[in-house]
């Protein structure tokens, strides 16, 4: 029983950092079609930015994410600018353009800081565990998956609540009519694009103390967050969150059976047969496209 | 399409003598130097594979290097076994106590060689069959090729046992070949890659040229409407996927012969995603540019790399964005287009075609966009 409930558990906080992760993808992808693979490279520099205000400033993680989301904004800001923005018109090709984005970041950030891993401290406010049933839960893994609702909760109030998500929802419609009735489509999709990565760095930084910081952390998580956004449906934030819980559980409890290794072979091959029934994913929009 | 044919063959020819006869020379017969270059030519193979499958057919498959893998594996199976007397080494490291028995058949050669080539095939039919049935395309092709990719790794490093795990397969035997022990430092195997990829080549120009290729581009270019005209779409797709995996295939035993080791980094996601960069590169559309892109590139990664050790990538990923964005069909269409403008500047006088003429090239890129 402590078993299961401890997998549930671990399970849960899986799903969270892969729903921070997919959230921003998530956006991109729905809003622009631009196959993001540079996302994991936005999740990395989230993680350095917080190593460095951590180490050269003395900041918390809780600080920082406010900077972290403003400064991997601002890069994601650019890139969008002067690369993404040449590609709407060719989809497939923005799978590639993001990823000689994401070696250049990635490369970069090995010249100026290292390829050795780096360690930063989970904030002083959440150590400790909490004890429920004789399982004993990490406070800051917890804090993690609240943290995580809430940034879906902020997301979606953002598209559906305010006038730039209604300006946004019209772009996605019809571009043309909605730059007729004087929306300036061009600085909504950077806007956008830079909130998704703003939310990479966020999730970077929450998971600086879970992983170790490396260079090469982005290119696995940008696998999963890719598959989620794919299994959730296009764009929708509530199927990134299904879909991301559906994963971290499916994942824990297969390794209660098998291995960790085979439990995540047998989750991508459930996430294959998934897509191969469901191309559309689990939450299909309903709108003509 | 008959002057296509024609001028393809014509740089068919160009490129046979350069790399069988040209290079060589250039390197003064170097073994060390021609070991390098034919590492550079077993690459080239396999991003004129994926130029089949792309190119042509425009499914991006972002799993060709697990088809590559599953060759250069068969290979390395059977230089395992002949370098050991019994078990293979690290199989007794893994408490593996008697061989299994899907090793026990790569102690022949023709088995090896004909599995290199059929199995990394039927593994793509496989996958190709159950997605185009469904009438999967775009995205999602290169999502479930993907995912299949990165599973397979860690099946691979995973099954420590059997495969060897992270260590991959060392420590292998001389292939020995009609009796001839082939040493990958000489002029012969060096002869031997280049003259498998001049077949590989003149393979993917023959499907290109074929009706085969007039259908696949079609499918390319309107799937719907080529099912319309009572093609079977799923087919066609999947014919295409199995003649690039196994070419992969033999590519990837190809690397083996040269590299004499195999690993599991052969199938990661970022080979498998720089296989796609120097068949862009190459220009997708030409099974010849895309081998070409791959041997530029990797040619310019040995020498720059030594130069700029880790700026080397960071060269490779800004080059690779700026082919993206201003070269969208490679140094293929860069070619084109320069041809076509020499040819209107020989047809019409001088003083036309010095204005009219660069315009027109490039307008001719973006209507073909």
């Amino acid at each position: 029983m402590d078993v299961l409930l401890n997998q549930i558990f671990s399970g849960l906080s899986m799903a969270s950092i892969l729903l921070m992760i997919a959230l921003g993808l998530a956006i991109i992808y729905g809003s622009m079609g631009v196959i993001n693979l540079a996302h994991g490279e936005f999740v990395m520099l989230g993680a350095y930015c917080a190593w460095a205000l951590q180490s050269f400033m003395g900041f918390s993680i809780l600080v920082s994410l406010p900077i972290v989301f403003l400064a991997v904004g601002l890069v994601g800001w650019i890139i969008e600018r002067v690369v993404v923005q040449r590609l709407y018109k060719r989809p497939l090709d923005t799978i590639l353009a993001t990823w000689g984005i994401g070696i250049i970041l990635q490369q970069a950030i090995r010249l100026g800081v290292g390829a050795e891993s780096r360690f930063v401290k989970g904030p002083a406010l959440l150590d400790g565990n909490l004890e429920l049933g004789g399982v004993f839960l990490s406070n800051y893994r917890i804090f993690v998956i609240f943290f995580s609702l809430a940034v879906l909760a902020g997301s979606w109030a953002l598209l559906t609540k305010t006038e730039f998500g209604t300006k946004l929802r019209a772009v996605i419609q019809n571009r043309e009519i909605s730059e007729c009735y004087g929306i300036e489509s061009k600085q909504i999709y950077s806007i956008t694009f830079a909130y998704g990565a703003g939310l990479a760095g966020i999730a970077g930084a929450l998971i600086t103390p879970l992983f170790s910081t490396i260079p090469t952390m982005g290119t696995s998580l940008v696998v999963d967050a890719f598959l989620v956004v794919i299994i959730g449906g296009l764009g929708s934030l509530v199927g990134a969150a299904v879909a991301s819980a559906l994963i971290g559980e499916v994942t824990a409890l297969f390794s209660i059976v098998m291995n960790d290794t085979l439990g995540r072979i047998a989750v991508l091959g459930c996430i294959i047969l998934l897509i191969r029934f469901r191309p559309r994913g689990l939450f299909p929009e309903n709108t003509r496209r | 399409m008959t002057t296509k044919l024609y001028s393809d063959l014509l740089a068919f020819s160009v490129f046979a003598v350069v790399i069988v006869f040209g290079i060589p020379a250039m390197f003064g017969y170097d073994g060390f130097e021609l070991n390098t270059f034919a590492r550079y030519l077993s690459l080239a193979i396999v991003s004129l594979a994926l130029a089949l499958s792309w190119g042509t057919a425009g499914l991006l498959n972002l799993g060709q290097a697990a088809t590559f893998g599953i060759g250069s594996y068969a290979m390395a199976m059977h230089l395992k076994l002949k370098a050991s007397s019994g078990l293979p080494d690290f199989m007794g490291w893994n408490n593996v106590e008697t061989l299994p028995f899907f090793w026990q058949p790569f102690h022949s050669l023709t088995f090896t060689l004909l599995a290199g080539i059929l199995v990394p095939a039927a593994v793509a039919g496989t996958i190709a069959v159950f997605m185009f049935r469904a009438r999967i395309a775009g995205v999602f092709v290169a999502v479930i090729t993907l995912a299949f990719l990165v599973a397979f790794q860690l099946l691979i490093i995973e099954q420590q046992g059997f495969t060897g795990g992270q260590n991959g397969l060392t420590g292998l035997a001389q292939l020995t070949l009609f009796g001839w022990d082939v040493d990958t430092y000489s002029v012969g195997f060096y002869r031997l890659v280049a003259g498998c990829l001049l077949a590989a080549l003149v393979i993917g120009i023959y499907i290109s040229h074929s009706k085969f290729g007039l259908i696949m581009r079609a499918i390319k270019e309107d799937p719907d409407r080529t099912r319309f005209f009572g093609y079977n779409v799923a087919n066609y797709e999947t014919l295409i996927f199995c003649l690039s995996a196994a070419l992969a295939g033999w590519a990837g035993m190809l690397y083996v012969l040269v590299l004499e080791f195999a690993s599991p980094t052969y199938m990661s996601v970022s080979f498998s995603l720089a296989i796609v960069i120097w068949c862009a590169v190459g220009g997708r559309e030409s099974v010849l540019a895309a081998a070409i892109g791959a041997i530029i590139v990797n040619a310019l990664e040995g020498r720059l790399s030594d130069v700029f050790v880790e700026g080397w990538n960071l060269l490779l990923g800004v080059t690779f964005v700026l082919v993206v964005i201003f070269m969208p069909r490679g140094l293929y269409g860069l070619a084109q287009s320069v041809g076509q403008a020499c040819r209107r500047f020989l047809k019409s006088p001088a003083k036309k075609a010095s204005i009219g003429v660069p315009s027109e090239g490039s307008t001719q890129i973006t209507k073909e966009l």
